[in-house]
């Protein structure tokens, strides 16, 4: 009654869905979640959120009826879906049992994650031939409670199970469900056949503030190395033109250099789903006596969340056939910031190892005479923005669901 | 923690699907990996094209391969919706797979396409199917084409598939009927993304095995030659004379440096050999 009226977003598509038996009818952000959905505008704040990454099943809710995390599907993808928040299964006859087993197993203490356990405990009683422990907290693992340590519920759910079972309530199997994701229905109307709303363009990219520090200790180092059918002389002189370099590496930009020996630049990286801008700057020392080098910088993420300082060192030898060069790779990292924490290096080993592959193949194009590819910046920032990359990816997945 | 702004189309067939994907985007199907990344701002495409609704949604038999349409679901393969299609033992065995990925919540709408797509290293189908010898069906701008699993996986979150082009459909061979299947992984926490992963199709009157190992931060691990962790020939006695030597070489040639590490993943490829050889029963998930 006196909630204020809510503005249309800007690129909103209409949804219609079922919730809790009533036709609801709306306009969303395609990026609004179906936990936010019915909180946010339909009140129904019984659908707690805790961790919004499909992790801590707060926000379990049922999609036609099966349970499924409401954080991880967009309001906009469930046009004529059925959904049932636990505000819908006041009058449902296996939750009110699940309600009472809750009290007297005192199976709640602060209730925040209680209307997800309900949801997901009731699928239990539903699915489960017999009141099995294991199977019942293997089916509860889903849901993090951190009260209780889960005694009180897996009593209270075993003890409905156990009860239907005696009652002669058979478990049910689920074979006459269609096939597919729950909740998703054709004909809802959004973006059939058509572009619903134009991509919103990226903004243009701040400059990021680094500063290189030239001596440090990184915690993550591993090594690479590839084969150029290239003098080895020939090899180290091409790695002192920086912009020559960085036009082999893939997503990399050189956009200064502000002084000899140091570069400002970037690398756009793709990682599965994650594209990632990272811009910072580097200095580079050679010794052609032993055909080495060092290139030392620091970069940040185009957010701004963390930053990182790393190394990469060369050294080109003589390959095994003559007039072949060898290149050896040495790189180091070190993140700070939230993503410090978490580190794959497996993950850098196995993306370094493709970029390298890439980058040996276009230098000893670009060696042989070949047009150069597109512009692209030194390894620097390349080794820098896989390590920030993977860490933060580590750190997504440490906390996420296994598939 | 709400996603970035995009937008949003929902194509009713594979062929509107690919006709959104030329003008870019990102293919979504039960959003369960790409949904956190969104949420964490990780991932920020302009636009998402959910495939969830569209005609994906299918199981079918091709002589002896099963054909599952890119967007079933866990769910569908953990409850045995897809049993007619597939016949009992291979239903039976993908079925194990399945009641062990996530939770059911994520298993109810999660796919398998979408989890192939996503190709996380320690995912469960990307290493289970490898050892399966499964195929994928991809749809492109020009028509379809097919790819052996081992070829469309290229690295850790990594796959051949073109930014224009959609998975259509899975294609699983039916296992020898005298072919043994062991899937082990190892986890900390029951539903998270695995630390190990060792999967194993085994058939002794062959004498042929696919044996792999998982969760190593690239592509599964197909050992070339199976024969040599068994002295030489895979026969009736095979689990007896398992030798991990081979498996522990294989690991330090893919880079695995650490012992530890490569300790836990030829152990858990042990115990998917021996789960194959009947000896070991498998993990029923709630």
């Amino acid at each position: 009654m006196n909630a204020p009226l809510r503005q249309v977003p800007e690129g909103a598509v209409a949804v219609a869905l079922t919730v809790n038996g009533r036709p609801v009818a709306a306009q969303v952000e395609p990026r609004t979640h179906l936990a936010d959905f019915v909180r946010e505008d339909l009140n129904l704040t019984g659908t707690h959120l805790g961790c919004e990454h499909g992790v801590c099943g707060a926000c379990t809710v049922l999609l036609d009826g099966e349970p499924a995390r409401a954080c991880l599907a967009f309001a906009a993808t469930c046009g004529g879906a059925c959904v049932t928040t636990i505000e819908g299964l006041d009058g449902d006859e296996v939750a009110g049992e699940l309600r009472a087993a809750f009290n007297r197993e005192h199976a709640l203490q602060c209730g925040f994650c209680t209307p997800g356990m309900l949801v997901s405990a009731r699928d239990l009683v539903l699915r489960l031939p017999e009141a099995d422990e294991r199977r019942v907290r293997l089916g509860l693992s889903g849901n993090l409670c951190r009260c209780t340590g889960y005694v009180g519920i897996v009593r209270a759910v075993m003890s409905v199970i156990a009860d239907r079972r005696a009652r002669g309530i058979a478990p049910q199997d689920g074979a006459a469900r269609a096939l597919g994701p729950v909740g998703a229905h054709a004909g809802d109307g959004v973006g059939e056949g058509k572009a619903v709303s134009a991509p919103p363009t990226a903004a243009a990219l701040p400059p990021v503030a680094v500063e290189v520090v030239e001596d440090f200790i990184p915690a993550h180092t591993f090594a690479q190395s590839f084969s150029l059918a290239q003098p080895p002389d020939a090899v180290f002189a091409a790695f002192a033109d920086v912009r020559a370099v960085a036009a082999c590496l893939p997503g990399a930009f050189v956009e200064a250099e502000p002084a000899p020996g140091t570069v400002a630049g970037g690398l756009k990286v793709q990682i599965g789903p994650v594209a990632a801008t990272f811009r910072g700057q580097a200095r580079i020392t050679r010794d052609p006596a032993t055909r080495t080098g060092r290139i030392v910088g620091a970069g940040a993420d185009v957010g701004g969340r963390s930053s990182t300082q790393g190394e990469v060192r060369y050294r080109v030898r003589p390959g095994q056939d003559p007039g072949s060069a060898v290149v050896e790779l040495t790189v180091g990292y070190t993140l700070k910031g939230p993503l410090a924490q978490f580190g794959r290096p497996g993950l850098v080993r196995d993306i370094a190892g493709r970029l390298t592959a890439l980058f040996a193949a276009n230098l000893e194009a670009r060696l042989a005479g070949a047009p150069a590819p597109a512009a692209a910046p030194p390894l620097n920032p390349f080794a820098l923005a896989l390590g920030a990359l993977a860490a933060r990816l580590a750190r997504w997945r440490a906390r996420l669901t296994g598939g | 923690m709400k996603p970035a702004p995009f937008a949003l189309e929902r194509p009713r067939t594979t062929a509107d699907a690919l006709a959104f994907l030329a003008a870019g985007g990102r293919v979504m199907a039960g959003g369960q990996s790409l949904g956190p990344m969104l949420n964490l701002r990780l991932a920020a495409p302009g636009r998402v094209v959910d495939v969830s609704a569209a005609d994906l949604r299918t199981a079918a038999r091709e002589g002896e391969t099963l054909v599952l349409g890119a967007c079933v679901t866990h769910a569908d393969i953990e409850d045995g919706r897809i049993a007619q299609a597939a016949g009992p033992v291979l239903a039976a065995l993908l079925a194990r797979v399945a009641g062990g990925i996530a939770y059911r919540a994520v298993r109810n709408r999660g796919t398998i396409g979408g989890s192939l797509c996503h190709a996380d290293p320690a995912a469960d189908w990307v290493n289970a199917l490898s050892a399966l010898d499964a195929s994928v069906e991809i749809a492109t701008p020009s028509g379809s084409r097919r790819l052996p699993l081992g070829d469309f996986l290229t690295g850790a979150l990594a796959t051949a598939l073109g930014p224009d082009e959609l998975l259509a459909a899975v294609r699983i061979p039916q296992p020898a009927a005298t072919a043994g299947f062991g899937y082990v992984k190892h986890c900390r926490k029951v539903g998270e993304f695995a630390h190990a992963i060792g999967a194993a199709l085994i058939d002794p009157a062959r004498g042929a095995a696919r044996l792999v190992m998982g969760a190593l931060e690239r592509p599964p691990l197909l050992i070339a030659d199976a024969r040599a962790l068994f002295g030489g020939a895979v026969d009736a006695d095979f689990a007896a004379r398992f030798d991990p030597e081979p498996a522990d070489a294989a690991l330090q040639a893919a880079g695995i440096a650490d012992p530890v590490s490569r300790h836990v993943h030829v152990e858990v490829l042990r115990r998917a050999v021996m789960q194959a050889a009947g000896l070991q029963a498998g993990r029923a998930a709630a």
